[in-house]
C-alpha cells in the first residue's frame, strides 16, 4: 500500500507540477464566467429570468459534462500516458520497486482526483455565482440534488477517461488518440440519437444521466441498471488498458 | 558464493533477428562486471529485461533471489539503474525529480538526495530544471538517481555518455568507493573499453546476442596487453567460427 501510496503522490505532484491541469481547472472557471454574462445578458436584454440561483450551477453542469470536461479529462489522460511513452519519461518509474498494475492504478486515480476536484470546484464557483448575480431559488432539497448530480457526474466521467487511456496505451503518438478520441465521442453522441432506444449503452449518453436524480418519481431501476452499464465498461476498459500497459516494451 | 544477479537461459528475439539467445550469466557480490559487445549486440535488450523494461521470450534473471518477472518488486527493492540515456522531468527541478523516486523508499530522505546531488557533481543545479541542462549533467542526475536508495546491486547501461574526462574519472571513482565502502555490486555495459577496463574487475562480452567468454580483468590482462586487444580477439574468433559454420 506505501508503494502505491507513492506512486499516487508523485502522479498527483506530477499533474499539479505541469500545470496543465491548472490551466483545464481555470478554462473551466471560465465556463462560469462566461454563463454568467450570457445569463446577465439574457436578462437585461430580453427582461428574462434566464437562470435561479441553483438552476445556474445545473446549468453549467449540463454544458461542461459534455464539452470541456471531457476535453480536459481526454488532455490529461493523454498527457499521463502518451506524453510519458514519447518523452520515454514512464522509465523512471517503471525501473523502480513498484508493480506495472500499481503505477497504472496510480495514474488512473490522479486522474480521477482531477475530475473530482474540477467538477467540485466548479459546484462551488457555480453556486457562489449563482447566489451573488441571480434571484434565489435555494431550497435544502435542490441544493442536496445539485450537490448530488456533480458527485454522481464523476462516474461517467471515469468511464470515459478509462476509454481514452485504453486508446493511449493502443496508440503510439497522443495526436492519434486525442483525434481518435473525439472521433469516437462524435460518433457515440450521433448514434445515441439515430438509435434512442439503445441511447442509454453509449458512454456519451451516460454523461448526462445525472438528470436521473433530479425526477421527482426517483428511477431506481433506471439508476441501477445505468450504473452497472457504466460498471461493466469500466471495469472491461480499465482490465484491456491494463493488459496492454503490462505488455508494453520500453 | 551465491550470485547477487543470476540469468538463465535469457532469450528474446526480435523481427530483425536481433536481440539475445540463450544468454546465462552469474554476478558475485563485489563485482564491478563489464558487459562488452559491438553495437546491436544485446546489451540493453538484457539489461532491459533485468530492469523489467521488456519481457523475455525465455528464462530469467533472478537479482537477489527474486524472480524480475515474477516478484518485480521484491527484485527491484535493493536495485538503482541507469537504462540509455537518464530521463528525468523536465518540468520538475533537480531535486523534486530525486524526490518523486525517494518517495519508493522509507529510508531515503532529503538530506540522501542532498548527498547524492553533492556525490555526483549537481549540488549547485539542484533547484534548476532539467531542461536546460547539458547530456553530462543529465547523466550525473541519472546517475544520482540510480545510487539515491544505497542498492545493493547499481545497473549502467552507457554510463559514462556525454560526460567530459572529468566526469568520467569522477564517476569511475564513485563507482569503485561504493563498491570499497558500501559493498555495492555493478553491472556496466560501455563501449569506452579502456574506461571499462579502468573501471570493471570482471568483463563478459556479447556478441551477436550470445556470450562469448566471462574473464576477471585481472586474467585478462595477464594474457593480453589491452582489453581492446582480448576484445577484438574474442569478436574474431566468434566471427570466424559463424563464417566456417556458413
Amino acid at each position: 500500500m506505501a508503494v502505491f501510496q507513492a506512486a499516487l503522490v508523485n502522479e498527483i505532484e506530477k499533474l499539479y507540477k505541469k500545470k496543465k491541469a491548472l490551466v483545464a481547472v481555470l478554462l473551466s472557471l471560465a465556463v462560469i464566467v462566461l454563463g454568467q454574462l450570457v445569463i446577465v445578458g439574457v436578462r437585461s436584454g430580453f427582461g428574462l429570468r434566464g437562470a435561479g440561483s441553483l438552476e445556474f450551477p445545473m446549468l453549467v453542469l449540463s454544458v461542461v459534462v459534455n464539452t470541456v470536461l471531457p476535453l480536459f479529462t481526454a488532455l490529461v489522460a493523454i498527457d499521463s500516458f502518451s506524453g510519458e511513452f514519447s518523452h520515454n519519461s514512464m522509465r523512471i518509474t517503471l525501473t523502480r520497486p513498484v508493480s506495472r498494475f500499481k503505477i497504472y492504478t496510480a495514474k488512473i486515480t490522479a486522474i480521477v482526483i482531477f475530475i473530482l476536484a474540477t467538477l467540485l470546484l466548479l459546484l462551488v464557483f457555480s453556486m457562489l455565482v449563482g447566489f451573488i448575480f441571480n434571484t434565489n431559488s435555494a431550497t435544502l432539497d435542490s441544493i442536496v440534488r445539485t450537490l448530488f448530480s456533480y458527485i454522481v457526474s464523476l462516474f461517467p466521467m471515469i468511464v470515459l477517461a478509462l476509454g481514452i487511456v485504453l486508446l493511449a496505451n493502443l496508440f503510439k503518438s497522443g495526436i492519434s488518440v486525442f483525434f481518435v478520441s473525439i472521433l469516437i465521442f462524435i460518433v457515440l453522441k450521433v448514434l445515441g440519437v439515430v438509435f434512442s432506444q439503445y441511447s442509454s449503452l453509449f458512454m456519451t449518453t451516460q454523461l448526462d444521466w445525472y438528470n436521473l436524480f433530479l425526477v421527482n418519481s426517483f428511477p431506481l431501476g433506471k439508476i441501477v441498471r445505468q450504473f452497472l452499464i457504466m460498471l461493466g465498461s469500466g471495469i472491461m476498459l480499465f482490465t484491456a488498458g491494463l493488459y496492454l500497459f503490462d505488455k508494453k516494451e520500453f | 558464493m551465491e550470485p547477487i544477479i543470476e540469468i538463465k537461459n535469457l532469450t528474446k528475439l526480435y523481427g530483425n533477428g536481433r536481440g539475445i539467445e540463450d544468454i546465462n550469466l552469474d554476478i558475485f557480490p563485489g563485482d564491478i562486471f563489464g558487459f562488452l559487445g559491438p553495437n546491436g549486440a544485446g546489451k540493453t535488450t538484457a539489461m532491459k529485461i533485468m530492469t523489467g523494461l521488456i519481457r523475455p521470450e525465455r528464462g530469467d534473471v533472478k537479482i537477489l533471489g527474486y524472480s524480475v518477472t515474477e516478484d518485480y518488486e521484491k527484485a527491484m527493492e535493493k536495485v538503482g539503474c541507469l537504462i540509455e540515456i537518464a530521463e528525468s522531468y523536465t518540468y520538475l527541478t533537480a531535486f523534486d525529480n530525486l524526490k518523486q523516486l525517494a518517495r519508493y523508499y522509507p529510508d531515503v530522505d532529503h538530506k540522501r538526495i542532498d548527498e547524492v546531488l553533492e556525490l555526483t557533481g549537481m549540488s549547485k543545479y539542484k533547484n534548476e530544471k532539467p531542461k536546460k541542462f547539458s547530456l553530462g549533467m543529465k547523466q550525473r542526475l541519472g546517475l544520482a538517481a540510480a545510487i539515491l536508495s544505497r542498492p545493493k546491486v547499481v545497473i549502467l547501461d552507457e554510463p559514462l555518455n556525454g560526460l567530459d574526462v572529468e566526469g568520467m574519472i569522477d564517476i569511475r571513482k564513485m563507482i569503485h568507493r561504493l563498491a570499497e565502502k558500501e559493498q555495492t555490486t555493478f553491472f556496466i555495459s560501455s563501449h569506452l573499453i579502456h574506461d571499462v577496463e579502468l573501471t570493471c574487475n570482471r568483463i563478459g562480452v556479447i556478441y551477436n546476442g550470445k556470450i562469448l567468454n566471462v574473464d576477471s580483468t585481472q586474467t585478462i590482462l595477464n594474457n593480453y596487453a589491452t582489453l581492446e586487444n582480448y576484445f577484438v580477439s574474442e569478436v574474431e574468433r566468434n566471427g570466424r567460427v559463424s563464417s566456417c559454420a556458413r
